[in-house]
């Protein structure tokens, strides 16, 4: 199976999409191509099997964030500028059931932090943040994401540091 | 089925089929370049030349959305990068839109603490990820 990832269009059909998890689906089939036309909150990226190019059958939605360098504890920063600290959200990632277990989720993975770190190139971005269920937090672990604590809700905030996504880009030997 | 909607449904059938007509009014110089390129590429008609135009240009505006760059590479790896003003417009750093996001005092706290920190080391999930 090829797969190929690239920023929605009009013409993609979603109708058929069923990752399992409502939310996820609803997101993808109501309101992800307006917020990425209309109101500009997330674009959303989607993968196709190059034999039906136009069934998605995986996504991610992408937007960029900051915080306020004096929103964070001044006790618990060191070496950072007082400039705000500009991030990537990673702000929702599904693969349709009947296509997992497959690599698709690992190859959709791969191409925001991609992104994350021609983002850094190009304006700026210190980390890649993610919420996740509970249940999904091993296999974002598995790629280095850190939970935060203190999180409130039923998800948990995942941090990557745009540094360790750069290091594993340049990384020469494939270990493990 | 009544005659109208019969010829509607063949009116339809029509403009699906149609093939819309370009005309550009070139300078003599693109003139000259767009001639040559017909050449060196052995296309004969204008619109063989444009659909192979459309199909790169539509590979490097896909290949830019998702942040990558385009280059060429010489036979000694000299590497130059694609810089094209239009093309940049649409890179992801570009074109991402910006959100809010909460956060309560405890995470920002753990947010603190993560970037003050030495990067943890690549896992080697995330080697294969960003290798792939």
């Amino acid at each position: 199976m090829a797969t190929i990832i690239h920023r929605m269009e009009v013409s993609d059909c979603v109708e058929y999409f069923d990752c399992g998890d409502e939310p996820l689906n609803s997101y993808l089939k109501k309101h992800a191509w307006n917020n990425q036309r209309k109101s500009s909150i997330g674009v959303t990226y989607v993968a196709v099997d190059e034999a039906a190019p136009q069934t998605v059958i995986g996504y991610f939605t992408l937007a960029t964030a900051s915080v306020p360098r004096d929103a964070l504890p001044r006790r618990a920063v060191r070496g950072l500028p007082p400039y705000d600290l500009p991030m990537l959200l990673l702000a929702r990632l599904a693969v349709d059931r009947r296509f997992k277990a497959r690599g698709l989720g690992h190859a959709l993975l791969s191409e925001p932090l991609r992104i994350a770190v021609a983002v850094s190139e190009q304006a700026g971005c210190r980390c890649v943040i993610v919420d996740v269920y509970p249940s999904a937090m091993g296999w974002y672990e598995r790629y280095g994401f850190r939970p935060l604590e203190g999180g409130k809700g039923s998800s948990v905030r995942m941090y990557l540091d745009i540094r360790t996504v750069k290091a594993a880009q340049q990384h020469e030997g494939i270990t493990g | 089925m009544p005659r109208t909607a019969q010829a509607r449904r063949m009116k339809r059938r029509e403009r699906v089929l149609r093939k819309p007509k370009f005309q550009a009014d070139l300078p003599p110089i693109e003139d000259g370049a767009v001639r040559r390129l017909k050449d060196e590429l052995q296309l004969t008609s204008n619109s063989d030349f444009l659909c192979e135009a459309v199909a790169l240009f539509r590979w490097a505006v896909s290949e830019r959305k998702l942040g990558h760059r385009i280059m060429s590479e010489s036979a000694s790896g000299e590497k130059r990068i694609l810089v094209l003003p239009r093309l940049e417009r649409i890179a992801p750093g570009a074109t991402l839109p910006r959100v809010n996001i909460e956060w309560t005092e405890a995470e920002l706290e753990s947010l603190a603490q993560r970037v003050s920190s030495e990067p943890a080391k690549p896992t080697p999930a995330l080697v294969r990820a960003m290798k792939g």
